[in-house]
């Protein structure tokens, strides 16, 4: 797309679960380039693979019972298939990640200023005193009042939206050039989430990190990402700029999403259109388009022959579809076409 | 407006914990009445006391004091089977629909449990009140009727909770988060089920939730909490475009638009609610507003009407509304 070398390159990413009842295709062939400086909103349902596919990413998928075919390279280092070794040197200083529940993701015995220490020590060699000095500059940064003293404290002694803080600052110890957010503020009440999110934009552009933004909410990566992926049953189905996903997208299940969101601009009770059915067994995929048998759309052809990711015409917007939506201007023009 | 009929009075309910020597006040004296036939939603952070109302309204959890009247009888000082059988007026669904449910129970036997154990119908009858239950909440109940609760997914299982709380015929349905747990595709299914049952069987509902863009979706009013205490209450669209507390200004704020073009929240509310052990004197939203002053620190304020139906507890209230219009 550009000149530049991507940060991130994934090719044909597919991370299989092999289980008792069979191969569960939890991410089912991902391609995507991450250029630096950039923020991508990956968005789905649960079951969609998207937490799968940052999991996959950052190498943290168990050796046993799961299969990672393709290839993701950062910054030109193959992830997939390297050692726990090879990943340990890439990991907080290339990529750091943030998990989804910041009440398990710290240690709930070990003080936070020790955990903030650990990765200072360990990946950039400090010293105990200069990375305590460190530790305490990053608690302040990521805005957490009185940082000498929440330095000696425990994740109990701490709320939620701190807590939150506590595992960026650990993120960003390291500076590192791509941070993987996988829900980071769902399960935070809306005022903290809002301070939350505004810390990691500002982070983001401060300290010039690349981010995957992974969530089910589409309010969170409307205002706050350059592009969007769209995740359904493992596999993209549409991406494109954050406006071109918004406005101009051509995937039924993307139009069904924003449709089935409640909008605090909409007047009460105003009736959503909500997407029948349920998605899909990943167990039991059939060969068409997952999304075929809830698509009010579908056709034939959808429910036997998978469609594949092609250009909308403009090269940043992709989406796999055999019956896309007609482009807006078209749209609000009357199906009978009484076009002006 | 003035005409409706009141199905819930509630007056200056306080709801304490005591835990370790401290008490905590979760609710800290709240007014508020629920007319028959409204959806009214109750919003606020978590720890501001909007599900421990909606329990205490149940007498899941004791009141501390104050009086809880439903259709004038008084709920609150109601005991044994007097307080069970006005339970079966008013029904609570909660967050979790997985845990809600027996797991190793049969959804008929589930959604039959309440009129078992009033012993309210049996035979053909009950089957065909459960069926019908079923059939009303999209479960096909010959398909469905006798699999386990854990064969079921959240949505479903979400169903099955309704169809349960209908049984007895309620006037009222108290909803905890009951669609915070599911997919957006499926909290629609679930919102817009509610909306068809709500008119079907007249029901009222007391619909609490964190999420402000669901909370509008299906309210006719709403009301704001904020650590214990009731900040704002007004008509849901009213108080949306016109919030006259601070807080509800900033909680509106917060809320995220899924549209790219939305403006960014510009000023956020910074700090974090202070602690219920012990909370500020007078306003205790004061320590995060930006208009407090001397006054909101000594004065507690009290509820005041602004336009009818539209009452605020603030000292500085945002809008005030022309008494012509």
């Amino acid at each position: 797309m550009s000149d530049s070398a991507p940060l991130l390159s994934v090719k044909n990413l597919a991370t299989t679960f092999e289980t008792a009842r069979g191969e569960v295709p939890a991410v089912g062939g991902v391609t995507f380039d991450l250029l630096a400086d950039e923020t991508v909103g990956i968005v789905g349902e649960s079951g969609s693979g998207k937490t799968v596919l940052a999991r996959s990413i950052m190498g943290l998928q168990p050796r046993t019972n799961v299969r990672v075919e393709g290839s993701v390279q950062l910054g030109g280092t193959e992830i997939v298939g390297a050692s726990e070794v090879e990943l340990r040197k890439l990991w907080a200083v290339d990529v750091a990640m943030i998990f989804q529940d910041p009440m398990t993701s710290l240690n709930p015995l070990i003080r936070i200023g020790k955990q903030i220490d650990e990765t200072l020590r360990l990946r950039l060699g400090l010293n105990k005193a200069d990375a305590k000095k460190r530790a305490i500059e990053l608690l302040d940064l990521v805005g957490i009042p009185s940082p000498n003293e929440r330095y000696m404290a425990y994740p109990a002694q701490l709320s939620g939206g701190m807590r939150q803080r506590v595992v960026i600052a650990i993120a960003l110890a390291c500076s590192p050039k791509l941070l993987l957010a996988d829900e980071p503020t769902t399960g935070l009440d809306v005022t903290i989430q809002a301070q939350i999110l505004n810390l990691l934009d500002q982070l983001k552009s401060d300290l010039h990190m690349s981010m995957v933004l992974v969530t089910h909410d589409l309010g969170v990566v409307a205002t706050r990402t350059d592009r969007i992926i769209v995740m359904y049953a493992g596999r993209i189905v549409e991406t494109g700029t954050t406006k071109e996903v918004f406005a101009q997208h051509r995937m039924p299940y993307t139009e069904a999403l924003l449709a089935s969101t409640p909008k605090v601009s909409d007047a009460s009770h105003t009736r959503l259109n909500a997407i029948p059915g349920r998605p899909p067994d990943l167990l039991q995929l059939s060969k068409g388009c997952s999304f075929a048998p809830r698509c009010q759309y579908a056709t034939e052809r959808c429910h036997n022959e998978r469609p594949e990711l092609e250009s909308s015409g403009s090269p940043s917007h992709l989406f796999a579809c055999w019956n896309p939506l007609p482009l807006p201007t078209n749209r609000t023009a009357s199906p009978a076409g009484s076009e002006a | 407006m003035p005409d409706r009929t009141k199905l819930i009075e509630i007056q200056d309910l306080h709801v304490n914990f005591k835990k370790g020597g401290h008490t905590v006040s979760a609710v800290a004296g709240i007014t508020f009445d629920v007319y028959e036939g409204e959806t009214l939603g109750l919003v606020g952070e978590s720890g501001c006391g909007k599900s421990t109302t909606g329990r205490a309204l149940m007498r899941i959890v004791e009141p501390t004091s104050g009086s809880i009247m439903l259709s004038g009888e008084s709920l609150s000082t109601m005991k044994g089977r007097a307080l069970r059988k006005a339970r079966t007026k008013m029904q609570m669904i909660f967050q979790d629909p997985i845990s809600s449910l027996n797991p190793r129970r049969r959804v008929r036997d589930i959604v039959a449990e309440p009129i078992d154990c009033w012993q309210s119908s049996k035979g053909d009858e009950r089957t065909k009140i459960v069926d019908d239950l079923l059939h009303k909440v999209g479960i096909d109940p010959q398909v469905y009727g006798n699999r386990f609760a854990r064969q079921f997914s959240g949505g479903q299982c979400q169903r099955i909770s309704i169809a349960r709380s209908l049984a007895m015929r309620p006037k009222m349905l108290i909803c905890d988060e009951m669609v915070s747990a599911l997919d957006v595709s499926i909290q629609a299914q679930i919102l817009n089920l509610l909306e068809d049952l709500k008119t079907e069987y007249g029901l009222t509902l007391l619909f609490i939730a964190h999420d402000l863009a669901v909370v509008k979706n299906i309210s006719d009013r709403v009301a704001v909490m904020y650590l214990g205490k009731l900040c704002e209450i007004g008509p849901a669209d009213l108080l949306y475009a016109e919030p006259a507390h601070p807080y509800t200004k900033f909680l509106l704020g917060a809320a995220l638009a899924a549209d790219p073009n939305a403006a960014r929240p510009d000023d956020i509310l910074g700090g974090e609610p202070p602690s219920p052990l012990n909370p500020p004197s007078g306003c205790r939203f004061r320590t995060r507003c930006p208009h407090a002053t001397e006054k909101c620190a000594n004065e507690e304020p009290q509820m005041q009407t602004f336009s009818p139906g539209h009452a605020v507890a603030c000292h500085y209230p945002l809008v005030i509304h022309s008494k012509s219009a």
